[in-house]
């Protein structure tokens, strides 16, 4: 009975998130299309842009949480999940540029013009088509995840050598997508774009739009991640985590659950790259740094790893604090984000919310035990009786 | 430029010896009395001229070099009056004369009372042979060899005569087969007799070499078409021979490449593969003791220049010091904490990185620092068919003397005992009295204040800038995986081999394509062996 | 021959010959021991007798050098994975107790339910009424129906183990394989412990590693000694503390 309301206590506490989600997904971009911008409550569109980049943000924040916090393996690559997202969604916003280029070529975008492609790389193609651009949004992350799973889980590269193993591969992208002949526009990445479903990108409706979709993405993968974490599922996926090979003698096959959720976790972190880059405009090879991801594990840690609001949490306010801090005191920013590192991992190790639900349920484990020391008595009884047979 | 400035050097060198040479020995070899032959110059075109200087060569004189080079550096004058030729040089308004064959005074003379002779580069070309002819004879070991080096460089059939005559009484092994060599080359261009060449071009084949290659071609045109199969023979031959040197090389600047990751990786053995911290700031360490190296190099440059070639061995205490001391600080301040949660050690260090980071830019700012190489760091020699460079040289030497010395701590001293015991079984050892939190503690710093004067060895070579440590980091943790976690001998045969396979891979795909297939390769191997090249095996491991 | 092969017909687990080193240390020296089904059986041995890497070598989780592994006359261990082994019906329990810290008690017999396991097949799993009275007579045999919201992180150390042979039962499995149940029990446990293996030993086989001779004892069954990676003396309790060599080896004089 008590598990039953805690669980529904925590069901709670999504709906509860959703809603507030969707509520400022509607709330800010109505305030900042239909009041005047002088009104006190107007939201200006570099704000809401803002926002939007911290909503993408949680997201891979969220999709972080659920391979880290919930099955124990701690990702140093889900930035390239999220920049291969985010390429995918720049390749479909590149085609939509069309003769607009500065040398206006209808087919190639600039750099290829300028790179002397003659015709567009095998790899372009379909881009041109927002359907088949939002499949490649989760299927070239889901794919990568995937190949790099199943070699990975079953050969049971565990712990730390498969957090270095994934920074490798983030690293290995990121030099690859350095190269201009890779066909993804080099150093410069994907820029300059102008429509996307034929609304210019720069338009106030279309970021409100995108600002929308957003929170309704990161409302939907919450719920996505809230159902598989509080299925039978996710209890055994806790149970990797904590003690794997119980979990694999009582006969699961733990390589399938984990590629089942790191492919998962990468199709979210892809979304959130699709989704991040027409609200910031760009997208460079600069996103697969290594350094970006760890940053990523820094929110999930801050926020709170294995609850699911606490990443999108520890995004927003760790990103606030970023864009608060590079803006008032530059100097500053990598000494508190250093600190912030250290602190949460010495005093904080469950992070904000991770803390407030201890709590709650050491509470809870107080009043368990005193029911415990009422039973205690009966069994042991039971058990003398039977010795006495 | 380099080679400009060098031959420059070795001429004047080769000056200098001459004349040394000339005043020793003043009356070597004096069939014929030069003097008529240099004062025909004043007359010649730069035809004549050619042929004087043949003539001139072919009297076997050696007084004669200084006019020659004097000649070739534009010095060599006649005097308008009387058609005679002088060696000037400038002083003031006028000219010091000094007489071409003696070297005696002739006084000094206006400016417009002298004009020079002139001179070409085919000339120069003509003169430098005739000077290594001059010099063959020399009873100077040095001063022969670089005579038949001149010889080789510029061969000529006038040469050869000399040459034979040279070779005929040299008893100095080296000097001999390097005339030799001279010889068969002059003779390729000769008129001797087509068996002859052919026997040369054997000679020269068996001394291989690029510039054998260029000579044999160069050769060939002029060759008779006979010959024509010998020469390519013997240039496929040479570049089968030269393409073992390349691998040589290549096998070489793999080592140094290999070394370079040992030494960035050989700190973060013990860190992280010893005591199981996931140590991000390991590139930091590194990056310290690269600072510690400037700093160092400025109060040695303000205050002692003549320690300059010092200043690395100077610079290494210090960064050990350096950074054992923030290692230690660290340690206690943030790792003690985490010891048994490995991923959360990832996160602290991480933090710890970029406070380090931020701290130097703020005191040094973000550009890079201009660190200096001592004198003995700078240069190269070559063995064989390849190029060796002192300072890849000294960075090898360097890394595997730190790892020698490491294995012996770990080893053979009582901390090192201490050590091993605390990883290997935490409990025991304190049961045992060790006093675990300080093996804990230095152990760290020990690790720290090698990535530290790591630092030292590399800001050689690389960029001295507060990102230095970024770029090293992940390669460190590669070699260590790679190697096995725990092992010190895998780090070492992790970095080498990682380093020759990226060098032979960089030639065929490039080096940035090239690093992100050792990557990969790398990713792969850990799926086949998870605990890396040389794991440990058994139960203990699983425990 | 043909007395081996009836043997083997009729064994649950049937090992012969198998030997495994680690780095030149020979952990099982051509061991050969059959389990018969509904034995209740114990196995004792001084430390690094290759007790727990004989389980290791059964449940899959390392492969012998050389040697036969059958299950049921017809199945070759040696080729399958922990997991595959573990649905064979083939349960071990941890020389350390090893449950989900993080679940409750309840939850920790819900995940070992011998139910189907495959990814889609958990993640749409529901309770049925079968399942929770399953898991609610388990609790009654483990004695902790009480305790079933309780966490497991903050069960005692003897409770755990208990849990954890709980989670075993939940498993269904044919052959129990239990390393050193009652290592940290009180004396009451450990005798709530034996009555609790011999019950489960009346619907399957049991396999008990254990140094505690007065346990042991109490089993009152069938005794197997390794000492050095293979089998020194079999027999019943009294036979084999008897036996000098195992006085020798293990028991000490």
């Amino acid at each position: 009975m008590i598990s039953g309301f805690v669980f529904r206590a925590l069901e709670g506490r999504i709906v509860a998130a959703v809603g507030i989600l969707l509520g400022i997904g509607i709330l800010v971009p109505a305030l900042n299309l239909l009041t005047p911008p002088d009104s006190a409550i107007h939201i200006p569109t570099y704000a809401m842009a803002l926002f939007g980049k911290y909503l993408c943000y949680a997201l891979l924040a969220l999709a972080l949480d659920l391979v880290w916090g919930y099955c124990g393996i701690l990702s140093l690559g889900h930035g390239a999940f999220f920049a291969l997202g985010g390429y995918a969604m720049g390749m479909y916003l590149m085609r939509q540029i069309g003769p607009r280029g500065v040398y206006g070529n209808p087919i190639l975008p600039d750099f290829m013009v300028f790179l002397n492609y003659k015709e567009l790389p095998w790899f372009w193609h379909g881009f041109d088509w927002f359907i088949f651009a939002m499949a490649m949004v989760i299927v070239v992350p889901g794919l990568l995840a995937f190949i790099f799973g199943w070699f990975a889980f079953r050969s049971r590269v565990n712990g730390v050598y498969l957090s270095i193993i994934t920074q490798a591969m983030t690293y290995a992208l990121l030099l690859a997508f350095f190269r201009n002949d890779m066909g993804f526009g080099g150093n410069n990445g994907l820029t300059d774009f102008k429509d996307i479903l034929g609304f210019s990108v720069q338009a106030d409706g279309t970021r409100a739009v995108l600002f929308f979709m957003s929170a309704l993405m990161l409302s939907l993968c919450l719920i996505l991640a809230s159902a598989i974490v509080r299925s039978k599922f996710g209890k055994v996926l806790v149970g990797v985590r904590d003690a794997e090979s119980r979990v694999r003698f009582l006969g699961f096959r733990v390589e399938n659950i984990k590629l089942f959720t790191f492919v998962v976790s990468a199709m979210m972190a892809g979304i959130a790259g699709a989704l991040f880059v027409p609200q910031v405009g760009i997208i460079n090879p600069g996103e697969f740094a290594p350094a970006n991801s760890i940053e990523v594990v820094v929110w999930t840690a801050v926020g709170g790893r294995g609850t699911l609001i606490g990443p999108i949490i520890g995004a927003i306010l760790v990103n606030g604090g970023k864009s608060f801090f590079t803006g008032a005191f530059p100097e500053i920013w990598l000494f508190a984000l250093g600190g912030l590192f250290i602190a949460v991992t010495l005093f904080l190790p469950k992070g904000i919310v991770g803390t407030i639900q201890h709590g709650l349920k050491a509470r809870h484990a107080l009043k368990a035990a005193a029911d415990a020391e009422k039973g205690r008595g009966d069994a042991t009884t039971v058990a003398q009786a039977q010795a006495a047979e | 430029m380099t080679s400009k400035v060098a031959f420059r050097v070795l001429q004047s060198l080769g000056l200098l010896l001459c004349l040394i040479f000339s005043l020793a020995a003043p009356s070597f070899a004096q069939q014929t009395d030069p003097k008529p032959l240099i004062d025909a110059l004043s007359k010649a075109d730069f035809g004549e001229a050619e042929k004087l200087i043949g003539q001139l060569a072919a009297t076997g004189d050696a007084r004669l070099v200084p006019a020659l080079n004097a000649f070739s550096e534009g010095d060599l004058y006649f005097r308008k009056s009387d058609n005679l030729v002088f060696i000037g040089k400038a002083a003031g308004s006028n000219y010091e004369l000094t007489d071409p064959v003696t070297g005696a005074s002739a006084g000094q003379t206006a400016k417009n009372a002298v004009t020079k002779i002139k001179i070409n580069n085919s000339l120069r070309r003509v003169i430098r042979s005739a000077m290594g002819g001059l010099t063959l004879l020399s009873p100077d070991r040095g001063v022969r060899l670089q005579a038949a080096d001149a010889v080789l460089r510029s061969p000529s059939a006038e040469n050869l005569e000399l040459l034979e005559t040279a070779i005929s009484k040299e008893t100095d092994g080296e000097v001999k087969a390097r005339m030799v060599e001279a010889r068969a080359v002059s003779l390729l261009s000769s008129d001797r007799s087509i068996d002859e060449k052919r026997t040369a071009i054997q000679t020269i084949k068996n001394y291989g070499g690029r510039n054998a290659i260029g000579i044999l071609m160069g050769a060939s045109a002029g060759l008779d078409p006979s010959l024509k199969g010998d020469v390519d023979a013997a240039i496929a031959s040479i570049e089968s021979g030269q393409r073992l040197w390349d691998i040589g090389q290549n096998v070489w600047y793999g080592v140094s490449l290999g070394s370079v990751l040992l030494l960035a990786a050989i700190g973060l053995a013990i860190t992280f593969g010893v005591m199981g911290i996931i140590n991000m700031a390991h590139g930091e360490m590194v990056m310290l003791g690269a600072y510690s190296t400037f700093v160092v190099q400025q109060l040695i440059r303000d205050h002692a220049p003549g320690l300059f070639d010092w200043s690395l061995a100077i610079a290494l205490p210090v960064a050990f010091l350096v950074t054992g001391a923030v290692g230690l600080v660290v340690e206690r301040g943030v790792i003690r904490f985490l010891y048994g949660r490995p991923l959360e050690t990832l996160l602290a260090t991480w933090g710890v990185s970029l406070i380090l980071q931020q701290t130097i830019r703020s005191i040094f700012g973000p550009t890079n620092q201009e660190v200096g190489n001592p004198s003995w760091m700078s240069g190269s020699f070559p063995v064989g068919g390849m190029t060796i460079t002192w300072n890849r040289m000294w960075i090898i030497a360097f890394s595997l003397s730190i790892f020698v010395a490491l294995l012996v701590v770990m080893k053979k001293s009582s901390f090192g005992l201490n050590m091993r015991a605390v990883t290997q079984n935490r409990r025991m050892a304190s049961s045992m009295g060790i006093k675990t939190p300080w093996v804990d503690a230095f152990t760290f710093a020990l690790g720290s204040g090698i990535a530290g004067i790591a630092g030292v060895a590399l800001s050689q070579i690389d960029n001295v800038s507060p990102n230095l440590g970024q770029s090293y980091i992940i390669d460190s943790f590669m070699v260590v995986v790679f190697g096995g976690v725990g092992n010190l001998w895998g780090t070492l045969v992790g970095a080498l081999s990682l380093g020759v396979l990226n060098k032979f891979l960089e030639p065929s795909v490039g080096a940035v394509l090239g690093k992100i297939l050792v990557l990969v390769l790398i990713i792969l191997f850990i799926q086949k062996r998870p605990r890396g090249l040389f794991a440990l095996k058994g139960r203990a491991v699983e425990a | 021959m043909n007395m081996i092969s009836e043997t083997r017909q009729k064994s649950l687990l049937y090992l012969e010959n198998v030997s495994v080193s680690f780095d030149g240390f020979k952990a099982l020296n051509s061991l050969s021991f059959v389990v018969e089904p509904g034995e209740l059986r114990a196995i004792i041995g001084p430390n690094g007798a290759g007790k727990t890497t004989m389980m290791d070598i059964i449940t899959g989780k390392t492969r012998p050098d050389t040697g036969t592994v059958l299950f049921e006359d017809t199945i070759d261990l040696t080729k399958r994975d922990e997991a595959d082994i573990a649905q064979l019906g083939i349960g071990r329990k941890f020389q350390k107790p090893t449950v989900f810290e993080s679940h409750t008690v309840w939850d920790n017999l819900e995940l070992a339910l011998n139910r189907s396991r495959g990814v889609f097949a958990t993640l749409f799993y529901t309770l049925s009424a079968e399942d929770k009275a399953r898991i609610e007579e388990i609790l009654e045999t483990i004695r902790m129906t009480h305790r079933k919201n309780e966490y497991a992180a903050n069960l005692s150390h003897g409770q755990k183990q208990w849990l954890e042979i709980g989670m075993l039962l939940a498993q269904e499995p044919k052959l129990l394989l239990v390393d050193e149940p009652v290592a940290g029990m009180t004396d009451a446990e450990t005798a709530e412990t034996a009555v609790l293996l011999k019950e489960i030993a009346k619907t399957r086989s049991v396999v008990v590693v254990e140094h505690d001779m007065g346990f042991i004892r109490e089993l009152g069954v069938k005794v197997t000694c390794l000492a050095e990676g293979s089998v020194l003396a079999e027999g019943s309790i009294d036979f084999v503390s008897n036996d000098p060599k195992v006085i020798e080896n293990y028991l000490g004089r």
